[in-house]
């Protein structure tokens, strides 16, 4: 075995138990220190992620994790995640004497996301699970003199714990099924024993699961959590939550959901289509009444999972490549998004200390003039949420509808077109909320002196921003990389 | 007892914990339901492991109860946490975060 591959992982963990030991020792004044600590060591793992491991296949620890190009992939995109939200922090949270919990749990959380990308086996799928879950649920709360913050974290508590006893009694199902834990051989012996849509029990069980997945990844019937979490949450954490703990839904629903479908052949197909155009539907209606654009953010952000899940129906390779790719673009914009957002947050309380609802649409007036890098990288994000090319949202959307309209043509079925017309129409309503706060932001006279953005705020947008052009204009080895995901999961 | 009493039990404890989930407003009740949820799982994943006859479910279930310690603890902080903010764990309270 060549632990090599897992030094990403085993260096954020030494580091997140390093901070917690150092947070003992040192004067709260120089804990600010810990936020560069793990802006360093998530850098690290970056740069280890993209040298390594994006061909072949090599396992760990009995079969039980394993790295291919798509865990690859995801722990790029969670590592990302972390290293903005990282940054972000180091003003977010600048003196707070809490900070080195802070960061150890979202460095632990940043592992528990990278151990569900690689996981092989029931059992590492659910601890990654759990890690990461928990340490968001905390992360989500840490504001404890704020009851938005705390309302947020017990909302995100209560309904996650739920969906991880859901997913567990799926599990268990699934174990009693096929008397494995490993995912290859749970789909080996689905594939063996046609386990087929008469078996009552196995439904059940893929039922239980897509309903733990769903509520990660935030689809319809399981979204009620995502709009309080993601506005009640300090921002930097609403990134974290958003760009990085949901993609953990779809990298396990990619590394299950897809192959057992595939193998028992049931027709869940409509299920998902009908999930899928619930989803964006309702995201994108639902978020254009809102005023706070944390929320309305987090209602892009169920409409853009809707998205994503349209890889589902179709499951061909280059539709889960689109899927990955709107994966990887939707972490960056998003990511983006909740900073520029906890920017103007900061610029408000500057104004008035006891500003309440600093991400208010109001508060979003002249900012082109208060604030231009971050109204300008807003603008940006906004216009690759809504798939305007060059972007990163482009590019993903485009493979994902384009594969859907082939495979339409191919079957010779006009449902899979109505899907893709839906989708697009889906993308253009987007534009209208998304068009409003640029308004604001252009627009209107500003309603206050210009401000001096802070340093890490901007490197952290400009990070995201560089990160979704970049996709945009030069997209060939991130398609390629998707294709290799989609190739490594044997679709 | 055949495996089917044991399943049978479980979804009984199961259907018990959905039940509460839906109807309870006391966060430590609800807390309550969802342990209720995670060792149905258990019994489950322990009567598998019994009638496969390996030992890999007995593993997972010990996986589990750690992970639902952890998890209880994390609930009961935020609760404390909330209860000293707002005097109340009743959930039809707490409702800033709304539409």
């Amino acid at each position: 075995m060549n632990f090599t591959l897992l030094l990403p992982e085993i260096l954020l963990t030494i580091l997140a138990f390093v901070i917690i030991l150092m947070g003992l020792l040192i004067s709260d004044k120089s804990k600010n220190m810990f936020g560069y600590l793990s802006a360093a060591g998530l850098l690290a793992s970056l740069v280890y992620v993209l040298g390594n491991g994006m061909t072949g296949k090599t396992s760990f620890f009995y079969d039980s994790l394993i790295i291919d190009p798509l865990s690859q992939v995801f722990k790029l995109i969670f590592v990302i995640v972390s290293l903005i939200a990282v940054i972000a922090s180091i003003e977010y949270f600048k003196n707070n004497r809490n900070q080195d919990e802070y960061y150890a749990l979202l460095l632990l959380s940043t592992v528990g996301m990278m151990v569900v990308a690689s996981a092989n086996d029931l059992i590492a799928l659910f601890v990654g699970f759990e890690l990461a879950s928990m340490s968001t649920y905390v992360l989500a709360g840490f504001e404890k003199k704020n009851p938005a913050s705390l309302e947020a974290a017990l909302k995100y508590f209560i309904i996650g714990s739920i969906s991880s006893a859901l997913m567990l009694f799926g599990m268990s199902l699934i174990y009693g099924i096929t008397g494995s834990t490993n995912i290859p051989a749970i789909i080996e012996f689905f594939r063996i024993t046609h386990l087929s849509a008469e078996s009552s029990i196995g439904i059940l069980a893929m039922i239980f699961l897509v309903a733990g997945f769903g509520f990660k990844m935030a689809l319809v019937p399981f979204h009620m959590w995502a709009p309080d979490t993601y506005e009640g949450s300090p921002s930097v954490v609403s990134a974290l939550l958003a760009a990085g703990s949901k993609k953990m839904g779809f990298v396990a629903a990619f590394r299950i959901l897809i192959l057992a479908l595939v193998a028992i052949r049931v027709d869940i197909q409509y299920t998902f289509a009908i999930l899928a155009i619930i989803t964006m539907t309702y995201g994108n209606v639902v978020a254009i009444s809102q005023r706070s654009i944390k929320r309305m953010l987090a209602y892009s952000s169920i409409a853009q999972a809707g998205y994503i899940s349209l890889a589902f129906v179709v499951m061909t390779q280059m539709s889960v490549a689109g899927g990955v790719l709107l994966a990887l673009g939707h972490a960056l914009m998003k990511g983006g998004a909740f900073i520029a957002v906890a920017v103007v947050s900061y610029m408000v309380l500057n104004d008035n200390k006891n500003a309440k609802n600093t991400d208010d649409l109001g508060n979003f007036a002249g900012l082109g003039k208060r604030a231009p890098i971050t109204a300008l990288s807003l603008f940006i994000f906004f216009l690759a949420l809504a798939g305007i090319p060059p972007s990163a949202g482009f590019v993903g959307k485009f493979i994902l509808f384009y594969s859907i309209t082939v495979e339409a043509v191919s079957q010779a079925s006009s449902w899979l077109l109505i899907i893709v017309i839906i989708a697009i129409l889906n993308s253009a309503l987007s534009i209208y909320y998304y068009a409003r706060v640029i308004r604001y932001m252009y627009v209107l006279p500003p309603n206050g002196e210009r401000i001096k953005e802070p340093v890490p705020y901007v490197i952290a947008i400009l990070l995201a921003v560089i990160g979704t052009i970049g996709i945009g204009l030069y997209p060939e080895p991130f398609i390629q990389m998707a294709i290799n995901a989609a190739q490594a999961l044997g679709v | 007892m055949s495996l089917y009493s044991y399943l049978l039990i479980s979804i009984i404890i199961f259907t018990i914990g959905v039940y509460g989930i839906i109807t309870q407003r006391s966060g430590i009740k609800i807390l309550m339901c969802i342990e209720l949820l995670l060792n149905s799982a258990n019994l489950n994943l322990v009567a598998f492991s019994s009638y496969n006859g390996n030992a890999t479910g007995q593993i997972f279930a010990i996986f589990s109860i750690a992970i639902a310690a952890a998890e209880a603890a994390i609930g009961f902080a935020i609760l404390v946490a909330l209860f000293r903010l707002r005097d109340t764990i009743n959930l039809d309270n707490i409702n800033i975060l709304r539409w």
